[in-house]
């Protein structure tokens, strides 16, 4: 394999490892909101507490990884970075405001004892912050397939076609769909919150459907507004899409069954599938009909000293951030 | 707006907002090594000092806020590399990539074990729970090494080759830098003098409201120490700066000190207002001969100036002076304020009287100043560095105009990241506010070894 498509599979995983980790902890954002509607609005405030608990100490080294991702892009594509960001600024600085915001509101309401603004405020700013993120990548990612963007192109051509929006959707609901399934689990550690389990199970199955659902609408505009993209899906992708499509059938039916462990999995390889579909996908081009990953690619050499130094970094983060997420497998609760 | 100056704006407001924070990230955790140690040692007698257990999980909970925020100014900074400097990152990208692939790697460590030390108190055992602060603070510092080493990279660009059309950087090059290792420990010193002095300004504010417990006068002494113990180590620092500065950015050592015409004999000029027209210093005090003497230890050390260079090719020496200025003043300050403390502190041990450093109205109030003059030393010696380098965003080879977006619609960006900050700074303040209540309810208060409990039941109330 050559330096670059390694380069490739490394800035891949790591995406992956985003949307599977710091994805899940958008969808709780996304359910911190909806908890005070609907029928399981009696629990809100233990829904809250215990979303917040399984954030705390994770979610900052999660979001290490979206960091990640766009250090070795710049590192290993500066050519294509450039245009790449500024072709998408507007969906990017939308991201960067939801999260900073997610970040400050979420700190804040922890540490803060209502000293600036009342809790419920931050809960608000929080939750809106949480759905902002993932719908202004998923833009962002679609319109990347679509080939449509220019170096120079109008800010709001992102947002242009009802793929990208659609791609938006489709990330805000399959974030809420990985929560409420994490979220299951989670909850049925505890005896304190074993109640919210079957709650987290209804939105899990709720959010699978839908998630399903914009699948299935996002298809046709998949193939008219990315044709380039489309037409390679169909060629390399389909396995990983039936993966994808037999695990979100999948994870209906263990959810049903009440395995949560094992919904944990089915749920992470049908986004796997999804993104990882994608990303085949959209090879060997970076952004569609402008770059391709060769052409954007740094210098040989700097990407060789680049690919030694990651290997020696991940052989350090890699069994740390292992360890972060066995020592807090089970959420903490009102002991920090 | 035109896109270079929305740009300009935009990345020196972020970069100032991240930087306020990150200082603390790279200095609490080595604080909070000592303070949690000295709990962790006092263990073995019993129950364990309170105090400093109560400190410790005080300054625990602000680090928490501030790395978070400074956490996401970070990711922010990484992205307006792209949105606001394309060109910058399209030709240099790859040669300054492997210290931000670094950086990231670093980042990464002090975000795991941040998780673990925050949310770990009651699943690690007391002494693996401190033991995670030695990966926050050396990955800590590590940030800093690499993210400076980047910017020193950008003053003093070494290493570069090209191959197939594509720019390359020698990886090893930069670390032989001394531009890169004089900026380096000096920001390094400057962050944990921000620290220190922070932490010295709060509790002898505190003080000074009349909170004279044992558990202000420990916080108290561990900033002020932290703070005082390093301002003769960061005037060594500086001074070797200066130096690496004069011999590879000549114009930026020409900046600082407002000199226009190459010569020997050059004075150094205290305060005073750079006109760029007249290109003389109106309203300094100048030394004579003090700028040679200081580069070359002679008089007849000749100084560059800036008449060797076009308008366009010279930093503007109005603001470079006055922050470089603000910073040598405020560190002056300090180095004052520890000068005469480790008089005091020799007189008072030879008289053996305790604390060696009085907790009188003047001392509180030294304390409470190295905090702000720390700070604006800090800020003032990033505007040396970046603004003393302009126009150029890498020395000498490319413009911060060509680097900067051709975007035309930066201008509410700019709007939009000063509104977010500042309101996100106002509500810090507030929650820092609060945070600051001193000691936890129960903790034996006001029971010093030296000084009864004097507080008059109004202040009492006051900071209730």
């Amino acid at each position: 394999m050559t330096a670059v498509n390694l380069m490739l599979v490394i800035i891949v995983l790591s995406l992956l490892a985003y949307a599977l980790l710091a994805g899940a902890d958008f969808g709780g954002g996304g359910w911190d909101m909806l908890a005070g509607f609907g029928r399981d609005r009696s629990s809100a405030e233990d829904q809250r507490g215990l979303i917040s608990a399984s954030l705390g100490p994770v979610w900052e080294a999660n979001h290490v990884w979206l960091i990640f991702v766009i250090v070795c892009t710049f590192s290993g594509f500066p050519s294509a970075f450039g245009d790449i960001a500024t072709s998408l600024e507007l969906p990017l600085a939308l991201a960067l405001v939801g999260i900073v915001l997610r970040g400050a509101a979420y700190v804040y309401r922890a540490y803060g004892e209502g000293a600036s603004l009342p809790d419920r405020w931050w809960s608000r700013i929080f939750a809106c912050a949480s759905v902002l993120t993932p719908f202004m990548l998923g833009v962002s990612g679609g319109a990347l397939a679509t080939g449509k963007l220019r170096p120079g192109s109008s800010p709001l051509a992102p947002f242009q076609a009802p793929f990208t929006i659609l791609a938006g959707l489709l990330a805000v609901v399959v974030t809420a769909f990985l929560a409420a399934v994490y979220l299951c689990y989670d909850a049925s550690l505890h005896p304190d919150t074993q109640h919210l389990v079957d709650v987290f199970r209804r939105k899990a199955i709720y959010a699978a459907v839908a998630s399903g659902a914009v699948v299935l609408v996002m298809l046709p505009f998949f193939y008219r507004d990315a044709p380039v993209v489309a037409a390679r899906f169909t060629d390399r992708s389909l396995p990983l899409a039936a993966v994808s499509a037999l695990c979100g059938f999948g994870s209906l039916l263990v959810l049903w069954k009440k395995k949560y462990v094992l919904a944990r999995a089915t749920a992470a390889i049908a986004v796997i599938g999804v993104l990882g579909g994608w990303a085949a996908a959209q090879y060997p081009d970076l952004l569609v009909g402008v770059y391709t990953a060769q052409a954007a690619a740094a210098a040989p050499s700097s990407l060789d000293t680049m690919l030694v130094a990651m290997c020696g970094g991940m052989l350090v983060v890699v069994p740390s951030f292992l360890y972060l997420l066995k020592v807090f497998t089970a959420p903490v609760i009102e002991e920090h | 707006m035109s896109g270079v100056d929305a740009a300009r704006i935009e990345t020196a407001f972020s970069l100032s907002f991240h930087i306020l924070f990150a200082v603390f990230g790279v200095g609490m955790p080595w604080l909070l090594l000592y303070t949690e140690g000295k709990w962790l040692r006092s263990l073995k007698n019993g129950a364990g000092d309170r105090t400093w257990y109560a400190l410790t999980r005080k300054w625990a909970r602000v680090t928490a806020v501030l790395f978070a925020i400074g956490a996401v100014s970070g990711t922010v900074l990484s992205f307006e590399f792209g949105l606001l400097w394309p060109t910058f990152m399209a030709t240099y990208g790859g040669a300054i990539g492997l210290l931000f692939t670094l950086e990231a790697f670093a980042f990464f460590l002090e975000a795991i074990f941040m998780g673990l030390y925050l949310y770990g108190w009651k699943r690690l055992s007391p002494r693996a729970h401190w033991l995670t602060l030695w990966p926050i603070a050396i990955s800590g510092t590590l940030s800093t090494l690499f993210i400076v080493f980047a910017n020193a990279w950008m003053n003093d660009p070494v290493g570069i080759g090209e191959s197939k059309g594509k720019i390359t950087a020698d990886p090893w090059a930069v670390f032989s830098s001394s531009v890169g290792w004089s900026e380096v420990t000096h920001m390094f010193v400057a962050a944990m003098m921000c620290t220190g002095g922070a932490v010295a300004a709060v509790y002898a504010w505190g003080m000074l409201r009349g909170r004279r417990d044992r558990y202000h006068k420990l916080g108290l002494g561990v900033g002020l120490w932290t703070v005082l113990g390093l301002t003769p180590v960061q005037m060594f620092l500086g001074d070797w700066s200066a130096r690496v500065v004069g011999a590879t950015q000549p114009l930026k050592l020409a900046a600082m000190e407002g000199v226009y015409t190459t010569g020997s004999n050059v004075p150094l000029t205290i305060l005073g207002y750079y006109d760029q027209s007249t290109h003389k210093i109106i309203g300094g005090i100048p030394i004579p001969d003090g700028l040679s003497l200081m580069m070359g230890f002679k008089t007849s050390t000749v100084i560059e100036g800036m008449d060797t260079a076009t308008v366009a090719d010279t930093p503007n020496s109005a603001v470079i002076h006055l922050a470089f200025d603000s910073m040598v003043g405020c560190g002056v300050l300090v180095f004052a304020v520890a000068g005469l403390a480790a008089a005091t502190w020799f007189l008072r041990r030879r008289k053996g009287l305790t604390p060696r450093i009085p907790h009188t109205r003047f001392w509180l109030w030294s304390a409470i100043a190295t905090g702000p003059a720390s700070v604006i030393a800090m800020l003032g010696g990033w505007e040396v560095t970046e603004g003393g380098r302009q126009p150029w965003i890498v020395y000498r080879l490319m413009s911060v105009t060509d680097a900067a977006t051709k975007s035309g619609g930066l201008g509410w960006s700019v709007v939009a990241t000063i509104v977010i900050y500042v309101g996100l700074a106002a509500a810090l303040l507030l929650i820092l506010r609060k945070l600051a209540t001193g000691a936890p309810p129960g903790l034996d208060a006001g029971a010093g070894p030296d000084i009864p409990s004097q507080a008059p039941p109004a202040a009492e109330e006051a900071l209730a």
